[in-house]
């Protein structure tokens, strides 16, 4: 049975705002070897960086290549093929960091045995590491109920979609689980709602197209109960 | 004035309540930003963009500038020509002067600070002597510092290694420095003279004040007159297309009275335009800014065929317009054009070529790639960000030892 609209949750959900700052490392690679060799060394704060939070970074409209070390295969090795097998490497698939690094370094080391040549990046196309500096903000924007809540899921910046979705998955460190229907499953009965925000195939949306998927699931699930978010 | 509250049509009060929120975590800090001029150049029309608005956000702001003497900037003008990867050297004289100044002017400046952001290399030696005058000593970079001239990046490093943290444009721009380095990219004022929104009649009167008709679509480049713009193989690209589409070009650049190279290329760009009615050269004033904004609001295709580029803030304008940009594969071009999504990125004057044909034969496309391409400058490249990147810099620098900061 769909939970009345108004019906309050126990706790509100609070909404945060992120705020990201990038920090490069004042050190790059050329070529493919170069790249290989570097990510069995970087913090994984770094790795963290090209990874998940340069989404926050910049948005582009639509996602091409959902990470970093692909846009630099297409844009600067102009190596279609790696941009590929890049572009497909889901962060979300491994448990931690450190085995993120693993199996970046597994598929690079591949690629090059497999390789003829090393791809060698064009004069000012090298790649630069960076890390990033995180503020965490409390927003005055909260939900007491299902209604507010898809009111404010427009109101609130892509930031927020960012750290309570994107982010969330990763920092809560229980597979698909993010913030969003971490709250809905803990004050609502909406187990079928829960589990479709939790398919939702978050590597290749951009923030906002994140946010119009959310809004769509949650108007699929509720029907009238988003219908007044104007 | 321009308040705060202008700019919430256009970003979402949402973004004006983050700041808001954010200026008041950071609290009433005394904020003092250095630079060398006060008039003409990015820098400073950066700075009297932002500093009432951070003003505004209850931050205590002075804008201080630097004098000098013709040699000192004849100096500083070496150095940032030197940063940007000329050879030559700069005499010990000349060093001396430049320090000199710096000292000089630290003599005049008795206000004391909790964060000083200092504007490139003209008033870095400040700290020499006004260290004490303030809590956190931030150096801003605006430069295209990917490849330095080693010597005069030695000696600044010195002087910038005394900041507390250093700002660049571009991760590329990055230098091995022993504190923190921030990345604070670029932005547009969409409230400015060069990127306000102009009525039908306004476009019109620029375009016949400068004898652009519009019998055909317009093709345009907005750059300086600079073998790295590549105005020469813009023609030739407007050459192959003009084989299979009817159109005309419009090559509108500043006037580069002090650059010597200008004034040859600019020889060079008449003489490849020579004998085509359809190509329009316009020498325009440096404060041109409504004339600009009005010929990218009349285009219908916006070209930056760069083959070097720091950022190319004409193709966030461009974009601010809701134009494609077909854009040279270089520099920031490529953080801001992806191709079929907000433009395309081009080798050569074939592939711009190519896809000036392409958008021109596709209306439809070229509309919802300059609509991609707005969205995406106000996401990521409007001074409201830049503002917010200003506020978070002092959070984080008040909390250096954090990578994550709960608030």
């Amino acid at each position: 049975m769909v939970p009345h609209p108004e019906m309050p949750a126990q706790n509100p959900f609070v909404f945060r705002e992120c705020f990201l700052m990038p920090m490069p490392l004042g050190q790059k690679v050329v070529n493919l070897r170069e790249l290989l060799q570097a990510l069995r060394e970087v913090k994984e704060s770094v790795l963290y960086y090209h990874l998940i939070q340069s989404r926050l970074v910049l948005t582009t409209p639509a996602v091409e290549f959902p990470n970093d070390f692909a846009l630099w295969a297409a844009a600067a090795l102009q190596d279609v093929k790696l941009a590929e097998k890049l572009s497909s490497f889901d962060p979300f698939d491994y448990e931690s960091l450190e085995k993120v690094r693993q199996a970046m370094v597994d598929l690079l080391e591949e690629y090059l045995w497999d390789s003829p040549y090393v791809p060698w990046a064009r004069p000012g196309f090298e790649f630069h590491f960076c890390e990033a500096s995180t503020v965490v903000l409390r927003s005055e924007i909260a939900a007491q109920t299902l209604r507010e809540f898809c009111e404010s899921l427009n109101k609130v910046g892509l930031d927020s979609l960012y750290y309570h979705f994107f982010e969330a998955r990763w920092r809560l460190e229980m597979g698909k689980v993010d913030d969003f229907s971490f709250w809905i499953d803990s004050n609502f009965e909406l187990p079928e709602l829960v589990a479709a925000i939790r398919d939702i195939d978050i590597y290749f949306y951009s923030l906002k197209e994140i946010r119009d998927t959310l809004l769509g699931l949650i108007h699929q699930h509720l029907g009238e109960l988003c219908d007044r978010t104007e | 004035m321009i308040g705060l509250n202008d700019y919430a049509p256009i970003v979402g009060q949402e973004v004006i309540a983050q700041l808001q929120r954010l200026a008041e975590r950071v609290g009433p800090r005394r904020f003092v930003h250095i630079n060398s001029t006060r008039t003409g150049g990015g820098v400073a029309e950066i700075l009297s963009q932002a500093v009432p608005l951070l003003n505004q956000l209850g931050l205590e702001v002075r804008w201080e500038v630097i004098e000098g003497d013709q040699t000192f900037f004849e100096c500083t003008k070496a150095i940032h020509n030197a940063l940007q990867g000329h050879k030559g050297e700069i005499s010990p004289d000349l060093w001396e002067h430049y320090r000199e100044t710096n000292r000089q002017n630290a003599r005049n400046f008795t206000w004391e600070a909790d964060f000083v952001l200092v504007h490139d290399p003209q008033p870095a030696y400040l700290i020499e002597d006004l260290r004490p005058q303030a809590r956190h000593w931030i150096w801003r970079c605006h430069i295209d510092v990917s490849r330095p001239n080693p010597k005069v990046w030695r000696f600044l490093q010195e002087v910038v290694s005394q900041y507390d943290a250093s700002v660049f444009s571009m991760p590329q721009f990055s230098q091995n420095l022993p504190h923190h380095q921030y990345i604070i990219r670029p932005s547009i004022d969409p409230l400015s003279q060069k990127n306000r929104d102009l009525t039908p009649e306004e476009v019109q009167a620029v375009l016949d004040r400068l004898g652009v008709e519009r019998d055909k679509p317009i093709v345009l480049q907005v750059s300086r007159f600079d073998s790295f713009k590549d105005p020469v193989g813009v023609i030739q690209a407007f050459r192959l297309v003009r084989r299979h589409t009817p159109c005309k070009l419009v090559l509108a650049g500043g006037e580069a009275t002090d650059d010597p190279e200008g004034s040859r290329i600019f020889a060079e760009v008449m003489e490849a335009a020579n004998g085509e009615p359809d190509i329009q050269v316009l020498l325009l004033p440096p404060d041109s800014h409504h004339e600009v904004n009005a010929l990218q609001r009349a285009a219908d295709v916006i070209v930056q065929k760069s083959t070097r580029e720091g950022f190319g803030l004409t193709v966030t304008e461009a974009m601010w317009k809701g134009k494609p940009v077909i854009g040279g594969a270089v520099g920031g071009i490529v953080l801001q054009v992806r191709d079929y999504n907000t433009g395309f990125l081009v080798h050569s004057p074939e592939g711009c070529a190519l896809r000036i044909r392409y958008l021109l034969h596709r209306p439809e496309m070229a509309r919802r790639m300059g609509k991609l391409a707005r969205e995406f400058v106000r996401h990521h490249f409007l001074i409201t960000r830049k503002l917010r990147d200003y506020l978070t810099l002092m959070i984080l620098e008040e909390n250096p030892h954090s990578r994550l900061i709960e608030l």
